[in-house]
Protein backbone atom coordinates (compact mmCIF):
# COMPACT_ATOMS: atom_id res chain seq x y z
CA UNK A 1 0.00 0.00 0.00
CA UNK A 2 1.50 3.26 -0.58
CA UNK A 3 2.15 5.71 1.60
CA UNK A 4 -1.05 8.12 0.25
CA UNK A 5 -3.04 10.00 3.32
CA UNK A 6 -6.32 10.50 1.87
CA UNK A 7 -8.03 13.62 3.32
CA UNK A 8 -10.30 14.53 0.55
CA UNK A 9 -13.42 13.23 2.33
CA UNK A 10 -15.47 15.86 1.37
CA UNK A 11 -15.18 14.72 -2.35
CA UNK A 12 -16.10 11.03 -1.72
CA UNK A 13 -14.88 8.89 0.71
CA UNK A 14 -13.55 4.82 0.79
CA UNK A 15 -15.90 2.27 0.56
CA UNK A 16 -16.51 0.76 3.96
CA UNK A 17 -15.70 -2.93 4.02
CA UNK A 18 -19.01 -3.66 5.54
CA UNK A 19 -20.47 -1.76 2.66
CA UNK A 20 -18.59 -3.72 -0.14
CA UNK A 21 -19.71 -6.86 1.32
CA UNK A 22 -23.28 -6.17 1.42
CA UNK A 23 -23.09 -4.73 -2.42
CA UNK A 24 -21.11 -7.82 -3.15
CA UNK A 25 -23.52 -10.29 -1.71
CA UNK A 26 -26.78 -8.71 -3.83
CA UNK A 27 -23.80 -8.73 -7.34
CA UNK A 28 -23.42 -12.46 -6.55
CA UNK A 29 -26.92 -13.87 -5.38
CA UNK A 30 -29.48 -11.10 -6.05
CA UNK A 31 -29.34 -10.23 -9.67
CA UNK A 32 -33.35 -9.89 -9.92
CA UNK A 33 -35.52 -6.43 -11.11
CA UNK A 34 -37.21 -5.58 -8.34
CA UNK A 35 -40.24 -4.70 -10.43
CA UNK A 36 -40.25 -8.29 -11.40
CA UNK A 37 -43.17 -10.32 -10.33
CA UNK A 38 -41.42 -13.63 -9.68
CA UNK A 39 -39.36 -14.75 -6.35
CA UNK A 40 -36.01 -13.08 -7.93
CA UNK A 41 -37.83 -10.17 -8.70
CA UNK A 42 -39.22 -10.03 -4.85
CA UNK A 43 -36.23 -11.01 -3.18
CA UNK A 44 -34.61 -7.84 -4.56
CA UNK A 45 -37.81 -5.50 -4.23
CA UNK A 46 -37.42 -6.65 0.10
CA UNK A 47 -33.68 -5.61 -0.41
CA UNK A 48 -34.36 -2.25 -1.71
CA UNK A 49 -37.26 -1.40 1.03
CA UNK A 50 -34.96 -2.89 3.69
CA UNK A 51 -32.38 -0.36 2.40
CA UNK A 52 -35.27 3.07 1.99
CA UNK A 53 -35.73 1.91 5.52
CA UNK A 54 -32.54 2.11 6.49
CA UNK A 55 -32.13 5.40 4.62
CA UNK A 56 -34.80 6.98 6.05
CA UNK A 57 -33.96 5.79 9.59
CA UNK A 58 -31.06 7.79 9.30
CA UNK A 59 -32.48 10.70 8.04
CA UNK A 60 -35.34 10.88 10.76
CA UNK A 61 -37.92 10.27 7.73
CA UNK A 62 -40.82 7.49 6.58
CA UNK A 63 -39.50 4.87 3.83
CA UNK A 64 -42.39 5.80 1.27
CA UNK A 65 -40.49 9.56 1.44
CA UNK A 66 -37.16 8.59 0.01
CA UNK A 67 -36.91 8.08 -4.11
CA UNK A 68 -33.86 7.24 -5.20
CA UNK A 69 -31.61 8.64 -7.72
CA UNK A 70 -28.39 8.06 -8.98
CA UNK A 71 -26.65 10.19 -6.60
CA UNK A 72 -27.25 14.02 -5.25
CA UNK A 73 -26.82 16.15 -8.53
CA UNK A 74 -29.42 14.06 -9.86
CA UNK A 75 -31.67 14.48 -6.35
CA UNK A 76 -30.74 18.17 -6.65
CA UNK A 77 -31.73 18.47 -9.94
CA UNK A 78 -35.29 16.57 -9.99
CA UNK A 79 -35.98 18.98 -6.62
CA UNK A 80 -35.44 21.77 -8.61
CA UNK A 81 -36.82 21.01 -11.99
CA UNK A 82 -39.43 18.89 -10.59
CA UNK A 83 -40.66 21.82 -9.03
CA UNK A 84 -40.45 24.63 -11.18
CA UNK A 85 -41.58 22.52 -13.98
CA UNK A 86 -44.48 21.95 -12.66
CA UNK A 87 -45.89 25.75 -12.00
CA UNK A 88 -48.21 26.68 -14.21
CA UNK A 89 -47.43 30.89 -13.72
CA UNK A 90 -45.66 32.66 -16.44
CA UNK A 91 -42.60 32.89 -14.83
CA UNK A 92 -41.93 31.35 -11.15
CA UNK A 93 -39.43 32.37 -9.19
CA UNK A 94 -36.65 30.49 -7.47
CA UNK A 95 -34.82 31.62 -4.21
CA UNK A 96 -30.98 29.92 -3.43
CA UNK A 97 -27.68 31.12 -3.11
CA UNK A 98 -24.64 32.28 -4.37
CA UNK A 99 -22.52 29.33 -2.77
CA UNK A 100 -24.42 26.69 -3.79
CA UNK A 101 -22.89 23.30 -5.15
CA UNK A 102 -22.72 23.09 -8.86
CA UNK A 103 -26.18 20.84 -9.52
CA UNK A 104 -28.10 23.39 -7.51
CA UNK A 105 -26.26 26.59 -9.74
CA UNK A 106 -26.30 24.77 -13.18
CA UNK A 107 -29.93 23.50 -12.70
CA UNK A 108 -30.57 27.18 -11.49
CA UNK A 109 -29.40 28.20 -14.86
CA UNK A 110 -30.82 25.80 -16.45
CA UNK A 111 -34.23 27.00 -15.64
CA UNK A 112 -33.72 30.48 -16.42
CA UNK A 113 -33.08 29.79 -19.83
CA UNK A 114 -36.72 28.38 -19.54
CA UNK A 115 -38.03 31.39 -18.10
CA UNK A 116 -37.31 30.97 -14.55
CA UNK A 117 -36.57 34.25 -12.33
CA UNK A 118 -33.49 32.89 -9.73
CA UNK A 119 -32.51 34.91 -7.19
CA UNK A 120 -29.01 34.11 -5.90
CA UNK A 121 -28.43 35.20 -2.24
CA UNK A 122 -25.48 36.63 -0.97
CA UNK A 123 -23.43 34.88 1.55
CA UNK A 124 -21.80 36.92 4.49
CA UNK A 125 -18.08 37.05 5.00
CA UNK A 126 -18.41 34.38 7.75
CA UNK A 127 -20.08 31.45 5.14
CA UNK A 128 -22.96 31.36 6.49
CA UNK A 129 -26.17 32.98 4.46
CA UNK A 130 -29.14 35.26 6.82
CA UNK A 131 -32.47 33.63 7.08
CA UNK A 132 -33.82 36.98 6.73
CA UNK A 133 -31.79 37.55 3.33
CA UNK A 134 -33.55 34.00 2.05
CA UNK A 135 -36.67 35.51 3.94
CA UNK A 136 -36.64 38.89 1.89
CA UNK A 137 -36.12 37.40 -1.56
CA UNK A 138 -39.17 35.87 -1.05
CA UNK A 139 -42.06 36.87 -3.30
CA UNK A 140 -45.76 35.38 -4.50
CA UNK A 141 -43.93 33.84 -7.54
CA UNK A 142 -41.64 32.04 -5.38
CA UNK A 143 -42.50 28.33 -5.93
CA UNK A 144 -39.09 26.75 -4.52
CA UNK A 145 -35.99 28.01 -2.07
CA UNK A 146 -33.09 25.40 -2.09
CA UNK A 147 -30.22 26.33 0.19
CA UNK A 148 -27.18 23.89 1.06
CA UNK A 149 -26.94 22.24 5.02
CA UNK A 150 -23.05 21.92 4.84
CA UNK A 151 -20.97 23.83 2.54
CA UNK A 152 -19.11 21.61 0.33
CA UNK A 153 -16.00 23.98 0.59
CA UNK A 154 -15.71 25.67 3.74
CA UNK A 155 -18.03 23.28 5.76
CA UNK A 156 -20.60 26.32 7.28
CA UNK A 157 -23.75 24.64 8.73
CA UNK A 158 -26.08 26.67 7.26
CA UNK A 159 -29.15 27.48 9.53
CA UNK A 160 -31.86 25.47 7.34
CA UNK A 161 -34.13 25.21 10.33
CA UNK A 162 -34.71 29.32 11.00
CA UNK A 163 -34.73 29.27 6.78
CA UNK A 164 -37.46 26.54 6.72
CA UNK A 165 -39.78 28.02 9.30
CA UNK A 166 -39.58 31.39 7.43
CA UNK A 167 -40.53 29.33 3.98
CA UNK A 168 -43.40 27.32 5.74
CA UNK A 169 -44.64 31.23 6.72
CA UNK A 170 -44.95 32.00 3.15
CA UNK A 171 -46.29 28.89 2.34
CA UNK A 172 -43.02 28.40 0.11
CA UNK A 173 -41.61 24.79 0.04
CA UNK A 174 -37.76 24.34 1.22
CA UNK A 175 -35.10 22.03 -0.57
CA UNK A 176 -32.12 21.39 1.45
CA UNK A 177 -29.21 19.70 0.10
CA UNK A 178 -27.29 17.54 2.58
CA UNK A 179 -24.72 15.92 0.68
CA UNK A 180 -22.26 17.18 2.78
CA UNK A 181 -23.88 17.03 5.87
CA UNK A 182 -25.74 13.48 6.04
CA UNK A 183 -24.17 11.41 8.35
CA UNK A 184 -21.83 14.17 9.90
CA UNK A 185 -24.71 16.21 11.71
CA UNK A 186 -28.24 14.52 12.92
CA UNK A 187 -31.00 14.82 10.74
CA UNK A 188 -34.54 14.58 11.63
CA UNK A 189 -36.50 15.13 8.35
CA UNK A 190 -39.55 14.57 9.37
CA UNK A 191 -39.49 17.05 12.44
CA UNK A 192 -37.86 19.93 10.39
CA UNK A 193 -39.90 22.66 8.17
CA UNK A 194 -38.40 20.95 5.37
CA UNK A 195 -39.51 19.80 2.32
CA UNK A 196 -36.96 18.33 -0.18
CA UNK A 197 -33.91 17.06 1.22
CA UNK A 198 -31.13 15.80 -1.59
CA UNK A 199 -28.69 12.72 -0.14
CA UNK A 200 -25.83 10.97 -1.40
CA UNK A 201 -23.61 7.68 -0.19
CA UNK A 202 -20.38 8.23 -1.24
CA UNK A 203 -19.51 11.07 0.93
CA UNK A 204 -20.39 7.99 4.03
CA UNK A 205 -18.59 5.26 2.75
CA UNK A 206 -21.24 4.31 0.46
CA UNK A 207 -20.88 3.84 -3.37
CA UNK A 208 -20.86 6.35 -5.92
CA UNK A 209 -23.65 6.59 -8.11
CA UNK A 210 -26.91 5.90 -5.56
CA UNK A 211 -28.81 9.23 -3.71
CA UNK A 212 -31.97 9.55 -2.63
CA UNK A 213 -34.35 12.44 -2.78
CA UNK A 214 -36.66 12.82 0.51
CA UNK A 215 -40.33 14.25 -0.55
CA UNK A 216 -42.07 15.39 2.14
CA UNK A 217 -45.80 14.80 2.04
CA UNK A 218 -47.72 17.30 -0.03
CA UNK A 219 -45.15 18.67 -2.07
CA UNK A 220 -45.38 18.53 -5.77
CA UNK A 221 -42.84 17.22 -8.09
CA UNK A 222 -42.82 16.28 -11.89
CA UNK A 223 -40.94 13.69 -12.66
CA UNK A 224 -37.89 14.51 -14.71
CA UNK A 225 -37.12 10.68 -16.54
CA UNK A 226 -40.02 8.68 -17.99
CA UNK A 227 -40.09 5.07 -18.94
CA UNK A 228 -41.18 3.15 -15.52
CA UNK A 229 -43.47 3.87 -11.99
CA UNK A 230 -40.10 2.95 -10.21
CA UNK A 231 -39.71 5.50 -7.68
CA UNK A 232 -43.60 6.17 -6.91
CA UNK A 233 -43.63 7.19 -11.03
CA UNK A 234 -40.94 10.09 -9.88
CA UNK A 235 -37.67 8.37 -11.04
CA UNK A 236 -38.02 6.05 -14.16
CA UNK A 237 -35.75 3.10 -14.34
CA UNK A 238 -34.89 -0.10 -12.87
CA UNK A 239 -33.83 0.28 -9.56
CA UNK A 240 -29.69 -0.29 -9.46
CA UNK A 241 -30.38 -3.01 -6.63
CA UNK A 242 -26.94 -3.60 -5.37
CA UNK A 243 -26.18 0.33 -4.96
CA UNK A 244 -28.86 0.80 -3.06
CA UNK A 245 -28.18 -2.21 -0.87
CA UNK A 246 -24.49 -0.34 -0.50
CA UNK A 247 -26.39 3.49 0.29
CA UNK A 248 -28.72 1.18 2.94
CA UNK A 249 -25.73 -0.15 4.61
CA UNK A 250 -23.66 2.75 4.71
CA UNK A 251 -26.48 4.52 6.29
CA UNK A 252 -26.73 2.10 8.90
CA UNK A 253 -22.93 2.84 9.74
CA UNK A 254 -22.93 6.30 9.67
CA UNK A 255 -23.63 7.52 12.93
CA UNK A 256 -23.01 11.16 13.50
CA UNK A 257 -23.16 10.65 17.57
CA UNK A 258 -20.31 9.06 17.86
CA UNK A 259 -18.13 10.06 14.28
CA UNK A 260 -18.75 13.43 14.53
CA UNK A 261 -16.39 14.28 18.04
CA UNK A 262 -13.90 12.04 16.29
CA UNK A 263 -13.64 13.87 13.17
CA UNK A 264 -13.80 17.07 14.78
CA UNK A 265 -11.06 15.94 17.31
CA UNK A 266 -8.65 15.33 13.82
CA UNK A 267 -9.50 18.32 12.07
CA UNK A 268 -8.74 20.68 15.05
CA UNK A 269 -5.39 18.73 15.41
CA UNK A 270 -4.27 19.20 11.47
CA UNK A 271 -5.44 23.29 12.56
CA UNK A 272 -3.00 23.13 14.69
CA UNK A 273 -0.21 21.62 13.05
CA UNK A 274 -1.14 24.09 9.99
CA UNK A 275 -1.49 27.13 12.19
CA UNK A 276 2.10 27.77 12.81
CA UNK A 277 2.28 28.89 8.88
CA UNK A 278 2.41 32.99 8.86
CA UNK A 279 -0.36 34.43 7.50
CA UNK A 280 -2.36 31.32 7.44
CA UNK A 281 -6.09 31.72 7.73
CA UNK A 282 -9.71 29.50 7.96
CA UNK A 283 -12.33 29.74 5.67
CA UNK A 284 -15.83 29.91 7.37
CA UNK A 285 -16.96 30.46 10.64
CA UNK A 286 -14.83 28.30 13.39
CA UNK A 287 -18.39 28.21 15.55
CA UNK A 288 -20.68 26.53 12.92
CA UNK A 289 -18.46 24.35 10.88
CA UNK A 290 -18.89 20.36 10.16
CA UNK A 291 -16.57 18.89 11.86
CA UNK A 292 -15.20 16.87 8.80
CA UNK A 293 -13.86 20.19 6.95
CA UNK A 294 -11.03 22.50 7.10
CA UNK A 295 -10.62 25.24 4.35
CA UNK A 296 -7.21 27.23 4.74
CA UNK A 297 -5.84 29.80 2.84
CA UNK A 298 -1.92 29.87 2.28
CA UNK A 299 -1.00 33.83 1.08
CA UNK A 300 1.79 34.19 -1.38
CA UNK A 301 0.99 30.45 -2.49
CA UNK A 302 -0.68 29.24 -5.75
CA UNK A 303 -2.98 26.95 -4.38
CA UNK A 304 -2.56 24.10 -7.55
CA UNK A 305 1.20 24.23 -7.13
CA UNK A 306 0.75 23.60 -3.36
CA UNK A 307 -1.53 20.70 -3.90
CA UNK A 308 0.81 19.14 -6.69
CA UNK A 309 4.08 19.48 -4.03
CA UNK A 310 1.89 17.63 -1.27
CA UNK A 311 2.37 14.47 -3.38
CA UNK A 312 1.05 11.77 -1.56
CA UNK A 313 -1.61 13.86 0.35
CA UNK A 314 -4.99 13.76 -1.40
CA UNK A 315 -6.46 17.36 -0.48
CA UNK A 316 -8.86 19.77 -2.61
CA UNK A 317 -8.25 22.84 -4.37
CA UNK A 318 -12.44 23.20 -3.46
CA UNK A 319 -15.11 21.07 -4.76
CA UNK A 320 -14.47 18.23 -7.09
CA UNK A 321 -17.28 18.72 -9.35
CA UNK A 322 -15.49 22.23 -10.40
CA UNK A 323 -11.80 21.05 -9.49
CA UNK A 324 -10.62 21.35 -13.44
CA UNK A 325 -11.94 24.70 -13.70
CA UNK A 326 -8.98 27.46 -13.72
CA UNK A 327 -11.53 29.79 -12.26
CA UNK A 328 -11.36 30.62 -8.26
CA UNK A 329 -13.79 28.90 -5.88
CA UNK A 330 -17.51 30.95 -6.14
CA UNK A 331 -17.81 29.92 -2.48
CA UNK A 332 -14.52 31.41 -1.00
CA UNK A 333 -14.83 34.78 -3.86
CA UNK A 334 -18.73 35.03 -2.48
CA UNK A 335 -17.26 35.20 1.03
CA UNK A 336 -14.48 38.20 -0.10
CA UNK A 337 -11.79 36.69 -0.64
CA UNK A 338 -9.69 38.02 -3.95
CA UNK A 339 -9.26 35.59 -6.74
CA UNK A 340 -5.49 35.33 -5.71
CA UNK A 341 -6.64 34.82 -2.29
CA UNK A 342 -9.37 32.00 -2.64
CA UNK A 343 -6.90 30.13 -5.51
CA UNK A 344 -4.30 29.85 -2.71
CA UNK A 345 -7.17 27.76 -0.80
CA UNK A 346 -7.31 24.01 -0.17
CA UNK A 347 -9.61 21.89 1.30
CA UNK A 348 -8.76 19.15 3.88
CA UNK A 349 -11.66 16.76 4.68
CA UNK A 350 -11.44 14.23 7.29
CA UNK A 351 -13.33 10.68 7.86
CA UNK A 352 -14.10 7.20 8.80
CA UNK A 353 -10.37 5.99 8.34
CA UNK A 354 -8.50 8.74 9.00
CA UNK A 355 -5.78 8.41 11.61
CA UNK A 356 -4.49 10.93 13.69
CA UNK A 357 -1.30 9.71 12.85
CA UNK A 358 -2.29 11.01 9.48
CA UNK A 359 -2.91 14.44 9.74
CA UNK A 360 -0.01 14.93 12.06
CA UNK A 361 2.39 13.90 9.18
CA UNK A 362 0.06 15.43 6.80
CA UNK A 363 0.38 18.75 8.87
CA UNK A 364 4.07 18.56 8.44
CA UNK A 365 4.27 17.99 4.59
CA UNK A 366 1.82 21.07 4.26
CA UNK A 367 3.95 23.27 6.28
CA UNK A 368 7.38 22.14 3.87
CA UNK A 369 5.53 22.74 1.17
CA UNK A 370 4.25 25.99 1.58
CA UNK A 371 7.98 26.69 3.24
CA UNK A 372 9.05 25.29 -0.42
CA UNK A 373 7.01 27.53 -2.42
CA UNK A 374 7.06 30.85 -0.75
CA UNK A 375 10.92 30.59 -0.66
CA UNK A 376 10.70 30.48 -4.71
CA UNK A 377 8.78 33.63 -4.70
CA UNK A 378 9.85 35.34 -1.96
CA UNK A 379 10.47 38.39 -3.83
CA UNK A 380 6.88 38.62 -5.56
CA UNK A 381 4.66 41.61 -5.36
CA UNK A 382 1.90 41.69 -2.98
CA UNK A 383 -0.80 40.94 -4.97
CA UNK A 384 0.46 37.21 -5.11
CA UNK A 385 -0.18 37.37 -1.08
CA UNK A 386 -3.57 38.62 -1.51
CA UNK A 387 -2.68 42.26 -1.14
CA UNK A 388 -1.35 45.32 -3.04
CA UNK A 389 -4.95 45.62 -4.94
CA UNK B 1 -5.29 18.07 -13.62
CA UNK B 2 -2.31 15.76 -14.23
CA UNK B 3 1.12 16.22 -14.95
CA UNK B 4 3.20 14.91 -17.12
CA UNK B 5 6.54 12.95 -15.66
CA UNK B 6 8.78 16.07 -16.81
CA UNK B 7 6.77 18.99 -15.37
CA UNK B 8 7.25 16.48 -11.73
CA UNK B 9 10.70 16.44 -12.07
CA UNK B 10 11.24 20.37 -12.97
CA UNK B 11 8.73 21.33 -10.07
CA UNK B 12 10.35 18.82 -7.89
CA UNK B 13 14.22 19.51 -8.87
CA UNK B 14 13.80 23.35 -9.17
CA UNK B 15 17.93 23.45 -9.16
CA UNK B 16 17.94 27.05 -10.45
CA UNK B 17 15.20 28.45 -8.43
CA UNK B 18 16.20 31.70 -6.17
CA UNK B 19 18.53 34.49 -6.87
CA UNK B 20 22.45 35.55 -7.50
CA UNK B 21 23.97 37.67 -5.39
CA UNK B 22 23.75 41.61 -6.01
CA UNK B 23 26.82 42.82 -7.63
CA UNK B 24 27.28 40.01 -9.62
CA UNK B 25 29.49 40.96 -12.73
CA UNK B 26 27.50 41.23 -15.54
CA UNK B 27 24.20 40.23 -13.50
CA UNK B 28 20.68 41.30 -15.60
CA UNK B 29 17.02 41.32 -14.50
CA UNK B 30 13.65 40.84 -15.57
CA UNK B 31 10.62 40.02 -14.35
CA UNK B 32 6.47 39.89 -15.93
CA UNK B 33 3.09 38.91 -14.65
CA UNK B 34 -0.27 38.85 -14.90
CA UNK B 35 -2.47 39.07 -12.32
CA UNK B 36 -5.53 37.57 -14.50
CA UNK B 37 -3.69 34.35 -14.54
CA UNK B 38 -2.19 34.52 -11.50
CA UNK B 39 1.72 34.30 -12.35
CA UNK B 40 4.31 36.01 -11.85
CA UNK B 41 7.91 35.76 -13.20
CA UNK B 42 11.52 37.07 -12.41
CA UNK B 43 14.61 36.17 -14.25
CA UNK B 44 18.07 36.73 -13.60
CA UNK B 45 20.80 36.12 -15.61
CA UNK B 46 24.97 36.58 -15.26
CA UNK B 47 26.19 37.64 -18.64
CA UNK B 48 30.13 36.92 -19.24
CA UNK B 49 31.65 37.16 -22.63
CA UNK B 50 28.30 37.05 -24.62
CA UNK B 51 27.32 33.17 -22.84
CA UNK B 52 24.67 32.99 -20.60
CA UNK B 53 26.72 31.59 -17.35
CA UNK B 54 24.40 31.80 -14.69
CA UNK B 55 20.01 32.01 -14.62
CA UNK B 56 18.15 32.28 -11.80
CA UNK B 57 14.28 32.26 -11.71
CA UNK B 58 11.51 32.98 -9.07
CA UNK B 59 7.87 32.52 -9.99
CA UNK B 60 4.31 32.35 -7.89
CA UNK B 61 2.18 30.09 -9.92
CA UNK B 62 0.66 26.68 -11.36
CA UNK B 63 3.17 23.50 -11.54
CA UNK B 64 3.12 23.96 -14.90
CA UNK B 65 4.29 27.25 -14.74
CA UNK B 66 6.95 26.48 -12.15
CA UNK B 67 8.23 23.47 -14.02
CA UNK B 68 8.36 25.85 -17.33
CA UNK B 69 10.24 28.62 -15.08
CA UNK B 70 12.66 25.95 -14.27
CA UNK B 71 12.95 24.20 -17.45
CA UNK B 72 14.31 27.64 -19.23
CA UNK B 73 16.18 28.72 -16.54
CA UNK B 74 17.98 25.06 -17.40
CA UNK B 75 18.10 25.83 -20.88
CA UNK B 76 19.10 29.22 -20.72
CA UNK B 77 22.41 28.75 -19.10
CA UNK B 78 25.31 28.21 -21.13
CA UNK B 79 23.69 29.38 -24.64
CA UNK B 80 24.94 32.61 -26.46
CA UNK B 81 23.35 35.64 -25.30
CA UNK B 82 21.93 35.70 -29.11
CA UNK B 83 20.36 32.36 -28.31
CA UNK B 84 18.79 33.51 -25.12
CA UNK B 85 16.92 36.30 -27.14
CA UNK B 86 15.25 33.91 -29.38
CA UNK B 87 13.73 32.05 -26.47
CA UNK B 88 10.61 29.98 -27.37
CA UNK B 89 9.53 28.79 -24.21
CA UNK B 90 6.59 26.89 -25.44
CA UNK B 91 9.15 24.75 -27.50
CA UNK B 92 11.53 24.70 -24.63
CA UNK B 93 9.00 23.56 -22.99
CA UNK B 94 7.03 21.19 -24.82
CA UNK B 95 7.95 18.06 -23.37
CA UNK B 96 5.81 19.50 -20.30
CA UNK B 97 3.01 18.93 -22.24
CA UNK B 98 1.90 22.44 -20.83
CA UNK B 99 -2.39 22.13 -21.22
CA UNK B 100 -3.22 25.22 -24.25
CA UNK B 101 -5.43 27.01 -21.67
CA UNK B 102 -2.06 27.48 -20.04
CA UNK B 103 0.00 28.58 -22.82
CA UNK B 104 -0.53 31.97 -21.40
CA UNK B 105 1.26 31.65 -18.36
CA UNK B 106 4.78 30.56 -20.43
CA UNK B 107 4.71 33.68 -22.81
CA UNK B 108 4.88 35.62 -19.52
CA UNK B 109 7.87 33.29 -18.76
CA UNK B 110 9.04 34.51 -22.04
CA UNK B 111 8.56 38.49 -21.07
CA UNK B 112 10.40 38.12 -18.10
CA UNK B 113 13.42 36.62 -19.97
CA UNK B 114 12.75 39.76 -22.26
CA UNK B 115 12.61 41.69 -19.97
CA UNK B 116 16.07 41.04 -18.99
CA UNK B 117 17.45 42.21 -22.08
CA UNK B 118 15.69 45.53 -22.11
CA UNK B 119 16.65 46.12 -18.46
CA UNK B 120 20.25 45.86 -19.54
CA UNK B 121 23.27 45.32 -17.75
CA UNK B 122 24.08 46.94 -13.99
CA UNK B 123 27.26 48.22 -15.37
CA UNK B 124 29.30 45.58 -13.75
CA UNK B 125 29.64 42.94 -16.74
CA UNK B 126 33.35 43.23 -16.70
CA UNK B 127 33.66 39.11 -18.10
CA UNK B 128 32.78 41.20 -21.66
Amino acid sequence: MSEEIYLDYAATSPVDPAVTAAMLECLQHEFGNPSSQHAAGWRARRLVEAARAAVAARVGAQPEQLLFTSGATEANNLALKGVLRRQRIARPHLVTSRIEHKSVLDAARALETEGVEVTYVETQADGSIDPLRVAAAIRAETALVSIMHVNNETGVIQDVGAIGALCRERGVPFHVDAAQSVGKLPLELAMAPIDLCSLTAHKLCGPKGVGALYVAPNTLLAAQLHGGEQERGLRAGTQATHQIVGMGRAYELADPQTEAPRLAGLRDRLWRELEAIPGVRQNGAPARRAAHLLNVTFPGVDGESLRFALGGVAVSAGSACAADSPEASHVLTGMGLSDTLASSSLRFSVGRFTTEAEVVRAGATVVGAVNRLRSVAKSAPAWCSGSGF
Amino acid sequence: MEYGSATARYFEALERAGELPNGLPGLVSGEAEDRTLHVWVRFQLQLQGGIVRLARFQVFGCPHTVAAASKVAEWLEGRSEADARALDARAVCAELGVPVEKLGKLLRIEDAVAACWSNGRDGNDKGR
